[in-house]
């Protein structure tokens, strides 16, 4: 029925084996790209993750707490984010929250105020002045991510962006503190370095935050 | 900076990453929905429904996935899972994973363990795609890269419909005939002498005499109509 949209298929195609060569194929070359996209990026970004880490390390020392968040498949890369800050692998646990955890208050704003607000409502209610707001887009042009970044800048928080392709919006954003852009036009590939330099921000910060600098939450 | 080496990234695992894929691909071409649940973790598991759900290449197919985000999946599970649907577990080695899937494959779900860290024992899951050794994997970006090219390459066979015919799983054997054995969960015992067992293939009143009483909840190795073994949950 849509031989016609997809006339390379093959519906008599019995033996795998082509298949999966093809398959393995494409996945080692993917990890390739990954890989060499990873280590390109934490390399361009070198100086300013020095300096986002600096940023972040002092807030922490000084009471400030993270909030972190973003859409879709980065919404959950978030969660991750606020996880690894709060219950790292090795080091001391530091405040940290995704803004995507409660359901109820996304819903709630999402339904009263619009969604584009989602971020920018729950900082206004919680956060202060010592704190950090964290937003992972891939296009960089989230709306409630830059409304988030608005809220955060008249807030007095400490602004991290994450972004893709060219760093969208947020490239040219005079609120977002940080713009660490992962050069790219693969939403894949953009989340997966996302994530590398993300967990890099997180190693530094550990180093620049030895035990005891932390005041509790 | 990352503890990672060099050409770590995945490993020896592309091989493995193509028959699951092409087994998930199978499956989804028979109605399944793909369950996700990553102990922990669970935005992992959130992640990889999102992709399965919305997919971020237009024109791809959505496809039913559903996360778990809380501990017990099996709570969740037994309710909703149909035989022939696929659990995904993205976790660690955890005391918690290893008797999931052994329900989940009682139940005649297809199941994968995608992970980084300890390495779980042979058998563990149908698919087990093991990252790496380095528990790190699960944080910086490396298990978000194991799931993302499992989405991809899951896509790619459903351009080659002719290998998405259903395949018949092997069971566990019988010890005494190296005959075929299922697995099944005890879901009612009837009186002293049998009970009744849920398989891959449905509800069935199998002979207890073998084994003696058994419990709802208890799994049981299933040969020509009769409990042969309770087995270790």
């Amino acid at each position: 029925m849509t031989d016609f949209l997809y006339p390379f298929i093959d519906r008599e195609e019995r033996d795998a084996g082509a298949l999966l060569s093809d398959l393995a194929r494409s996945a080692e070359a993917k990890a390739a790209t990954s890989e060499d996209l990873r280590r390109a990026t934490l390399a361009a970004l070198d100086h300013e993750l020095e300096g986002a880490a600096a940023a972040m390390a002092a807030r922490f020392a000084a009471g400030g707490r993270l909030f972190t968040f973003g859409n879709g498949g980065s919404s959950t890369d978030a969660a991750g984010v606020a996880a690894l800050f709060s219950r790292p692998p090795s080091g001391r646990p530091l405040p940290a929250r995704s803004l995507v955890a409660d359901h109820a208050v996304l819903t709630a704003l999402a339904n009263d105020v619009g969604y584009e607000l989602v971020f920018s409502r729950q900082l206004i209610s919680t956060a202060g002045p010592t704190d950090i707001a964290l937003g992972l887009s891939t296009s960089g042009s989230s709306t409630n991510l830059l409304r988030a970044f608005v809220e955060s800048r008249r807030l007095g928080l400490l602004s991290v962006g994450l972004a893709g392709y060219d760093g969208g919006t947020m490239a040219d954003s005079e609120t977002v503190d940080h713009c660490l852009v992962v050069r790219s036009d693969s939403v894949h590939r953009i989340q997966e370095v996302q994530s590398a330099v993300v967990f890099d921000l997180w190693e530094r910060v550990s180093r620049l935050l030895p035990e005891g600098d932390v005041h509790g939450q | 900076m990352s503890h990672r080496r060099d050409n770590e990234m995945l490993g020896d695992v592309a091989a493995n990453l193509a028959t699951c894929a092409l087994a998930i691909a199978g499956r989804f071409a028979q109605g399944a929905t793909l369950w996700c649940w990553a102990p922990g973790a669970p935005q992992h598991a959130q992640h990889v429904a999102v992709e399965f759900v919305h997919p971020v290449i237009a024109g791809t197919r959505a496809l039913p996935a559903v996360a778990l985000v809380h501990d017990d999946a099996v709570a969740t599970l037994r309710p909703m899972a149909r035989s022939g649907d696929v659990l995904l577990v993205v976790a660690q080695a955890d005391a918690l994973v290893a008797p999931t899937l052994r329900r989940a494959e009682a139940w005649g779900l297809t199941t994968v363990w995608l992970g980084a860290g300890p390495r779980p024992p042979d058998g563990a899951a149908d698919h087990v795609l093991w990252l790496s050794d380095d528990p790190v994997a699960a944080h910086d970006g490396r298990m978000v890269l194991g799931y993302h090219v499992l989405w991809e390459l899951t896509h790619v066979c459903f351009e080659h419909p002719g290998l998405l015919d259903p395949v018949t799983p092997d069971g566990p054997v019988c010890t005494t005939c190296s005959d075929e054995g299922r697995l099944g969960e005890v879901v009612g015992s009837g009186n002293d002498d049998d009970a009744t067992v849920r398989t891959a293939t449905g509800i069935e009143t199998v002979s207890t005499a073998m084994v003696g009483p058994v419990r709802s909840g208890d799994l049981v190795l299933v040969h020509a109509g009769t409990a042969i073994t309770v087995v270790d949950a």
